[in-house]
């Protein structure tokens, strides 16, 4: 094996396909992206030069955007707040319970995550409607005066899409989170029992702190899956009501399909690309630096 | 060793290649129209050397991209294919259901080469295509096939572009915007038909109060939520949305049309959660009854008799005034535009799918006017009506032809900045959480882009 890795022939062997594929699957066409952005094209015809027109148009002229821009950060804030932390909660009590049935709630957590999008917005607009919604019926039920009309409210309809996100992809965060758990050597949790420290002092001043690596992994899955949300508002709202949810990859689309302004289409995207490495550099550089070795 | 990586790489760069191989030839297999565009005049040459023989033809196979969704699309195309299969049996159509997704996956079709033969067209296709030479321009042909001499007279507008060119076989006349509603609901809770605002309030109200949902309208659609803005519009100008598409007017004279909605809809107009529910919701609420009234194309009368029989019809549009009402009264929403069937210009077989797609649209006209009810198509017919029409499209009959103006539907605005900032406000009315100026405010935004 040494022998191979020495060799960086047979690196470059080995590594080359993957390398071609990638550069052709994902760069490329990034490399597109930021290309076109600096023209004036609706998709089809001839593109005109308009250097940082685009750019100048977005930052400066459209309101949408600014929308945009600011629901990708509630987007984001939400799948963080509410992601990792029930994520964390649930695996920990899966840990620390001794009971039967572990293996179906485990199961259970993490079903929501192989419904597809469209089955799991299908449902949640159900439970959001306004007049037969499950949500409006339990505040009904628990005698709280308390029913919204979830989705048509500009106000609460962002969050309330953001919530659906959360909940489809926790799962995710939960079985990341147990693994790094189960991960972690046992004689950490008895010499903190031996110490005297309680259950939640342990979670807090040890599993917590060498799942440092995890939560950077999961950190950067939350928000630049939240900067990158698309397909509930596509299902849930149509980016509506008005412009209430759209993010920077509903403005992109409504560019580009909508206003047949691909060109300014792809200046969206390109700025999300940008949020996106921008934001997995800052995670990189000021979270979990070092790397934890039990 | 040297042996071993030097096959190695071989074989991975014979995968490689054999899979980037194949999606070339998907590729190639996938634009064949296009490539073969360039000799697409010399296989229409063919083609009509062929037909005008009539005899010994190769099977012709058009790929057909139209709208196939509901029994008022399904069945007239039903119809003009199994008639096309007589007038032309050598030609086979290859339908693509045509998505409602604002011409998106038709305009991704264009992009990678895939467009088909014949495809259906409106204002915002037609303007996006001609630009990149994706449609054909038949002028030639609306005379050389004779369909220009079938259309009727009123709606010639449905034939001709705004740059004067012929771009689709239209089969849809002037249609317009029905304002429907359930009489018996009406008598039962002695609500009268209401001519002016404070009328439509009070019948609100009233039906509030018994829990009948006053307006089911499927205003997550956006194009329905443009029609209500617009049916207020007009009463205030005739040209309604035209007025800002085409005259360069601003939003701020349709302020109180606006602020109208915005107060009707916290009255309780519409239903709660009304910019989610769709059209078959909407459609349910009203035929169960459940709803008292309820706005959409005239093209669902047909439907609505079904359901409802004579329960339903459809009212003139209320106004400010008594005054206002008898004097915009014929001041309808709704309206056509060029569009129809459409031909893809770099079609193996031109000739043969320029001549299909006019055959088509006449006989999807033809099948709405003898069957469906509904007299308002482009094109005339000889043929016998063999469903009569139901008593609202009889009124409207009699009407259209007192009728003074018509504006537009969504579909039919020519300036996409201005109909996508439109539709965003409009939808933003259906809230409540809106007002007058916001909308005047995002509605000239649009317009100034």
């Amino acid at each position: 094996m040494h022998k191979y890795l020495g060799n960086k022939r047979a690196i470059a062997v080995f590594t080359l396909p993957a390398l071609i594929l990638f550069t052709v699957v994902v760069f490329y066409p990034i490399v597109q992206v930021f290309y076109r952005s600096f023209f004036d094209w609706d998709g089809l015809g001839q593109a005109t030069f308009v250097g940082f027109g685009n750019y100048e148009k977005m930052f400066f002229k459209d309101r949408v955007f600014r929308t945009a821009l600011f629901n990708g950060f509630i987007f984001a804030l939400m799948l963080v707040c509410i992601q990792i932390p029930l994520g964390t909660l649930l695996a920990f009590s899966l840990t620390d319970l001794a009971m039967r049935g572990k293996r179906f709630l485990r199961i259970s957590y993490f079903v929501p995550m192989v419904l597809s999008v469209t089955v799991v917005c299908q449902l949640w607009l159900s439970i959001y409607n306004a007049e037969y919604g499950l949500l409006n019926k339990l505040f009904e039920a628990l005698g709280i005066p308390y029913r919204q009309d979830w989705l048509t409210n500009p106000k609460t309809a962002i969050y309330a899409v953001a919530f659906v996100n959360a909940w489809h992809y926790m799962g995710y965060h939960f079985a990341l989170v147990l693994a790094a758990v189960k991960s972690v050597p046992e004689q950490f949790f008895e010499a903190a029992k031996i110490d005297g420290a309680g259950r939640w002092r342990t979670h807090f001043r040890i599993t917590v702190p060498l799942l440092a690596e995890t939560y950077k992994f999961c950190l950067v899955l939350a928000i630049t899956g939240g900067l990158n949300a698309f397909a509930q508002m596509f299902i849930m709202t149509g980016g509506g009501p008005g412009t209430a949810t759209y993010t920077l990859t509903y403005l992109m689309y409504r560019s580009a399909f909508r206003l047949n302004e691909f060109g300014y289409g792809c200046a969206a995207a390109a700025l999300l690309v940008l949020e996106c490495l921008i934001v997995t550099i800052l995670i990189n550089r000021f979270v979990a630096r070092e790397r934890i070795v039990y | 060793m040297k042996r071993a990586l030097s096959i190695l790489l071989v074989v991975a760069l014979v995968f490689l290649s054999a899979a980037c191989g194949g999606g070339n030839n998907a590729a190639n297999g996938g634009t064949q129209g296009t490539d073969s565009g360039s000799s697409s005049m010399n296989n229409a040459g063919e083609d009509t050397a062929q037909n005008g023989a009539g005899q010994q033809q190769e099977k012709i196979k058009l790929r057909i991209y139209a709208q196939y969704a509901d029994d008022d699309t399904r069945t007239p195309y039903d119809y003009a294919v199994a008639e096309l299969a007589k007038a032309y049996p050598h030609v086979e159509l290859e339908l693509e259901v045509q998505a409602q997704d604002d011409g998106q996956k038709l305009k991704t079709l264009a992009a990678t080469g895939n467009l088909p033969d014949i495809f259906q067209s409106n204002m915002d296709i037609i303007a996006t295509f001609r630009e990149s030479n994706n449609i054909m321009i038949l002028d030639d042909y609306v005379d050389i096939l004779g369909f220009k001499s079938k259309m009727h007279q009123s709606a010639m507008n449905t034939l001709y572009a705004d740059d004067g060119h012929v771009y689709a076989f239209p089969y849809a006349g002037n249609e317009l915007v029905l304002w429907y509603y359930n009489k018996e609901l009406f008598e039962k809770y002695n609500v009268k038909v209401p001519e002016t605002y404070d009328e439509l309030k009070e019948a609100v109200r009233i039906f509030n109060a018994n829990g009948i949902t006053p307006l089911a309208l499927f205003a997550k659609e956006k194009w329905p939520d443009i029609a209500l803005f617009d049916i207020f519009a007009t009463r205030i100008n005739p040209r309604g949305i035209l007025a800002m598409d085409l005259d360069g007017e601003k939003a701020d004279q349709f302020k109180p049309a606006a602020d109208m909605i915005v107060e009707l809809v916290k009255e309780g107009l519409l239903p709660k959660g009304a910019i989610n529910l769709n059209y078959d919701q909407a459609q349910s609420l009203f035929f169960e009854e459940k709803a008292a009234m309820f706005i959409n194309g005239q093209w669902e009368i047909a439907a609505s008799t079904e359901a409802l029989g004579d329960k339903v019809d459809w009212m003139f549009y209320p106004a400010a005034t008594k005054e206002d009402y008898e004097k915009f009264k014929y001041a309808f929403s709704g309206g056509g535009g060029p569009s129809g069937y459409s031909v893809n210009p770099n079609s193996e077989h031109l000739e043969t799918a320029i001549e299909v797609a006019a055959f088509l649209s006449l006989k999807y006209a033809e099948y709405k006017y003898t069957h469906r009810g509904n007299p308002i198509v482009a094109t005339a017919t000889d043929k016998e009506i063999v469903v009569p029409y139901p008593p609202m499209m009889e009124k409207l009959a009699e009407v259209i032809p007192n009728i003074t103006s018509t504006t537009a539907f969504a579909w039919g605005l020519s300036n996409t900045k201005f109909k996508a900032a439109l539709e965003d406000a409009a939808q933003m009315l259906m809230t409540g959480a809106y007002d007058g100026d916001q909308f005047v405010q995002d509605v000239n935004f649009g317009l100034e882009q």
